[in-house]
């Protein structure tokens, strides 16, 4: 246990991209851990697939060497050969439908009452986030604008192209309802570890339930193309614990609001 | 020259596909096999992981210095 808590205690978990990446980042809500044992299962009948026509082909080349096999034979047909390479791809093919299926509808399961609404607005070239829980009728809603912090002000510590001056704060969990549009052209409001990428269209509203398992900071960046400071529009969003989320709001947001 | 065994000439028979297509289908097993204890240790860790940000014995909020 003790080896156990040491491992975990200095194991951070990946929640924004790294260098030389090769897998996904941790997953931080269940949709993200569904895409990935999606992967997983997915991944495991490609192996399956790949060594077997690996073994096929080397042997063949084996068996069938000019110098082992100076005259080759002239088949044109094999009935049952032919009818198992059918039927076997599309058992496979079902086995992977089933849990693709599966989570792809449980992706679209719309929660019925999410505790909190965010809208996500795009813009040329930043985000501006309304909290509209909080409104009374005369009043405007939380709002602000998020946009990435240029290289030459970063500080120690923090990620090129990642960081962000106002951050989406929401509480963890708690299930989320995520409100994307745009002001002007097409964007897309991408968080890899929650498994989340909504595409942002001027004239649209499109909706996205998250449930953020676990407190953190998840960074994602604009995924579609929107001019020429695309790479420039990243995403943060800091996931902090329930009991912390009302004195966020009021006590970082609402200053940072007045100002805009 | 009588009573000279005969020498019979070694012709090469080809592979039996039905062997071949099963030896693939054994070996790509045990490699997919690989892949899912993979992923299972991956499951397990994940589920230690939450069950023990659960129980308050691990923490991802860094402490302020």
């Amino acid at each position: 246990m003790i080896v156990l808590k040491w491992l975990f205690l200095t194991i951070s978990p990946c929640d924004a991209a790294e260098p030389w990446q090769l897998g996904s980042q941790d997953a931080a809500t269940p949709i993200m851990q569904g895409i990935i044992d999606l992967h997983h299962d997915i991944f495991f009948f490609l192996i399956l697939i790949l060594v077997f026509v690996l073994w096929i082909l080397v042997r063949a080349l084996w068996h069938f060497h000019y110098k082992k096999n100076a005259i080759p034979q002239r088949i044109v047909h094999g009935t049952t050969i032919e009818i198992l390479r059918t039927i076997f791809p599309s058992i496979i093919s079902m086995f992977i439908a089933i849990p693709s299926f599966a989570l792809l509808y449980s992706m679209d399961e719309v929660v019925v009452d999410p505790a909190i609404t965010i809208k996500a607005i795009g813009h040329q070239w930043y985000r501006t986030y309304e909290y509209s829980d909080y409104n009374s009728s005369d009043e405007q809603s939380l709002t602000f604008d998020s946009y990435m912090i240029p290289e030459e002000d970063l500080e120690l510590g923090q990620s090129r192209l990642l960081e962000v001056d106002n951050r989406v704060v929401v509480p963890a969990k708690t299930h989320l309802r995520i409100i994307v549009t745009s002001a002007d052209v097409p964007h897309s409001w991408a968080v890899p570890s929650s498994g989340v990428k909504c595409d942002a269209v001027p004239g649209r509203l499109n909706q996205i339930s998250i449930l953020v398992q676990r407190e953190g900071v998840y960074y994602g960046q604009c995924s579609e193309i929107c001019g020429t400071n695309h790479a420039f529009t990243p995403i943060v969003v800091e996931a902090v614990p329930r009991k912390d989320y009302g004195s966020r709001v009021s006590n970082q947001l609402i200053p940072q609001t007045g100002e805009a | 020259m009588a009573n000279v065994p005969k020498i019979g000439k070694a012709v090469y028979k080809g592979p039996s596909v039905v062997k071949e297509i099963i030896y693939g289908i054994t070996l790509g097993l045990a490699v997919g096999g690989l892949w899912k204890m993979h992923h299972w240790n991956n499951q397990r860790r994940t589920k230690e992981f939450y069950d023990l940000l659960e129980k308050g014995e691990i923490s991802v909020v860094a402490e302020d210095e």
